[in-house]
C-alpha cells in the first residue's frame, strides 16, 4: 500500500493573537501595542508588493473558528485522500523573515513554534511539525533549532525562500550546523518576499500577481546554486535541503548550467568534490506542488522530471488549503514513480517518520 | 604496432611553462615543458574539439576542506583555450572527471632533438 506523505500542509490561525500566551517582555508589548500591518490579530511582517486579487485559500475552505481549521483539513484533505502524514508548514509565521528587527522576528517564530507544538501536533497523529526560523539572526535561529529540534514530532527546519542573501552564504551556516546536530533537514518554502527581502524577482519588481507567482522560483534557483557552490553539502554531507513550492521543471536546466560552468572553473571552489548535479541528487529534494502543467503533452514534463531523477528527488506536496492545491489523485507524474514520490522519498528525508511497517491509518 | 617516431622541434624552443604547437603530418600537437620534462598532447580537446594546447599552461587550486585557496600543480596543467577545462599535461586527464582524457604521446629527447612517438 502506498504511503502518502504531504510535505506542504498549511496549519492556519484565525488570528495571530494565538501567539500571545507564548510571548513575554518587550516583544509581547511590541506585539500588543506596537504597529501592525493590519487590524488586530495581523502578524507583524513586511508585506510583499504583489497582492493576490482573490486571496490565497481555496474558496471551498472557509473555517469560521480556529477549531474548524483542523476539522475541515481532516475532512477535505487528510481523510479524503488517505494521507498518512502531513508535514505542517505553518503559514504567516514564515514572514517573520521580512522584518528588519531580527530579535522581534525570533520572538515571533519562537511563539509560533510553541503554539504549533501545543495546539496542532497533539490534534492528529498524522501531523508532523516544521520548526520555523527567521534566518535574519542565524545564531538565534540555531538556538531555536536546539531548543525545540529534539521534539520527536518535529521533522524539519523551515525558512522563507525570500531572503536577504543566497542561503549558501557562510552567514547562514550556524543554522546548518544546528540542523546537522539535531538531524533535521533544512527546508525553504515560497514566501517572505517583502520587507528586508527586497529582491525576490531579478530585473526588478513585476506588476501582476499571476505573472509574479510564475517567476518566484528565481530565488530558489539562486539558493540551490549557492548551497552547492558554497560547500554546504561538503561541510554537512548528510544534510537534506528541501525546496518547497518553487516549481521543478527548471531544475535540470540549472543543473546542466552549473555542471558546465563548474567543469571550466572548478578552481573557484576547491572545497567541492563532486559535480553540482551530484550534490543535488544526494542532498536536495523538491516538493511537487505546484507541478508544472505542460498543456497537452505530459511527456514533455516527464522527460524533464526524468532529467532531474525525479523518481528519487521529488516529494509529494498538496499546499492545502491554497488556491493552487494539488490533490493526490490528480498529480500528473509517471505511474511507476507514485510510491516513491507520494511517500517513499519523504521517508528517507524525514528520518523521524515511522517507517511503513509501523504505519497505521488514523482516519 | 610500434609508434612512429617523429622529430617535433628542438628542446630549446620549449621553455619551462611555455608550450609550442607543431604540426606532425596532419596532427596538431602541443609540446610542453613541465619542470624540465617534455610532454606532448594532441591539440584537440575531447570536450568540443577546440585548440586545447593553445590555452594557458598553469596550476590550479588544490582540494581543501575549508574556504582556502591553495595554489598548486604550477605548470602541470593546461586550460583549454575555449571552455577552460583543466587537463593534466602528463596524463591527459581532465581533473574534474578523470575518465575524460586528452590524447597524449610519448616523447624522447636525443641531444637537442625532441621526438614525439605517434
Amino acid at each position: 500500500m502506498t504511503t502518502i506523505i504531504d510535505c506542504d500542509c498549511h496549519n492556519y490561525w484565525m488570528s495571530a493573537e494565538v501567539l500571545l500566551p507564548y510571548m513575554d517582555g518587550i516583544f509581547k508589548d511590541f506585539f500588543i501595542r506596537g504597529e501592525q500591518p493590519g487590524p488586530v490579530g495581523a502578524f507583524p511582517h513586511g508585506h510583499r508588493p504583489w497582492l493576490h486579487p482573490e486571496g490565497f485559500k481555496r474558496a471551498d475552505i472557509n473555517p469560521a473558528t480556529q477549531e474548524e481549521h483542523y476539522s475541515l483539513m481532516k475532512e477535505k484533505h487528510l481523510d479524503r485522500y488517505n494521507i498518512d502524514y502531513a508535514i505542517l508548514t505553518g503559514d504567516e509565521a514564515l514572514e517573520a523573515s521580512t522584518l528588519a528587527n531580527p530579535y522581534y522576528a525570533a520572538a515571533l517564530v519562537r511563539a509560533y513554534n510553541d503554539w504549533m507544538v501545543d495546539y496542532w501536533l497533539p490534534k492528529d497523529s498524522r501531523f508532523k511539525g516544521s520548526l520555523v526560523i527567521s534566518p535574519t539572526d542565524p545564531h538565534g535561529a540555531a538556538a531555536e533549532i536546539r531548543r525545540l529540534g529534539g521534539h520527536p514530532d518535529i521533522v524539519q527546519v523551515l525558512a522563507s525562500h525570500g531572503a536577504q542573501r543566497p542561503y549558501g552564504d557562510p552567514f547562514y551556516h550556524p543554522i546548518y550546523e544546528a540542523c546537522a546536530e539535531m538531524g533535521l533537514p533544512f527546508a525553504i518554502h515560497l514566501g517572505g518576499q517583502g520587507g528586508v527581502n527586497s529582491n525576490p524577482i531579478g530585473a526588478g519588481p513585476t506588476t501582476f500577481f499571476w505573472e509574479t507567482h510564475a517567476l518566484l522560483p528565481q530565488s530558489a534557483m539562486t539558493h540551490v546554486a549557492s548551497m552547492i557552490a558554497q560547500g554546504v553539502f561538503e561541510k554537512w554531507p548528510d544534510l537534506y535541503f528541501v525546496v518547497i513550492e518553487c516549481g521543478v521543471a527548471w531544475v535540470p536546466s540549472l543543473l546542466w548550467r552549473l555542471d558546465a560552468n563548474y567543469k571550466a572553473l572548478r578552481k573557484e571552489t576547491p572545497w567541492l568534490k563532486m559535480l553540482p548535479s551530484e550534490y543535488f541528487k544526494r542532498n536536495i529534494r523538491f516538493t511537487t506542488q505546484p507541478l508544472e502543467q505542460p498543456g497537452t503533452k505530459v511527456e514533455h514534463l516527464w522527460a524533464i522530471l526524468e532529467a532531474m531523477d525525479g523518481e528519487n528527488t521529488l516529494l509529494f506536496a498538496s499546499d492545502y488549503p491554497h488556491w493552487d492545491y494539488d490533490s493526490v489523485e490528480s498529480l500528473h507524474i509517471p505511474p511507476q514513480w507514485r510510491d516513491s514520490i507520494l511517500g517513499g522519498n519523504a521517508l528517507k528525508v524525514y528520518s523521524r517518520l515511522p517507517q511503513p511497517k509501523t504505519l497505521a491509518k488514523t482516519a | 604496432m610500434d609508434a612512429k617516431k617523429v622529430l617535433a622541434c628542438k628542446t630549446h624552443e620549449v621553455a619551462t611553462g611555455q608550450q609550442k604547437i607543431v604540426k606532425l603530418g596532419n596532427l596538431p600537437v602541443g609540446i610542453f615543458n613541465v619542470g624540465g620534462e617534455y610532454h606532448a598532447m594532441l591539440n584537440v580537446c575531447p570536450h568540443r574539439g577546440a585548440a586545447l594546447c593553445e590555452g594557458p599552461q598553469c596550476g590550479t587550486t588544490q582540494e581543501t576542506p575549508h574556504y582556502d585557496f591553495i595554489y598548486g600543480q604550477q605548470d602541470d596543467l593546461v586550460r583549454c583555450a575555449w571552455h577552460g577545462w583543466e587537463f593534466e599535461i602528463k596524463t591527459g586527464e581532465f581533473i574534474v572527471d578523470r575518465s575524460i582524457k586528452a590524447k597524449t604521446y610519448a616523447v624522447s629527447v636525443e641531444g637537442e632533438d625532441l621526438y614525439v612517438h605517434l
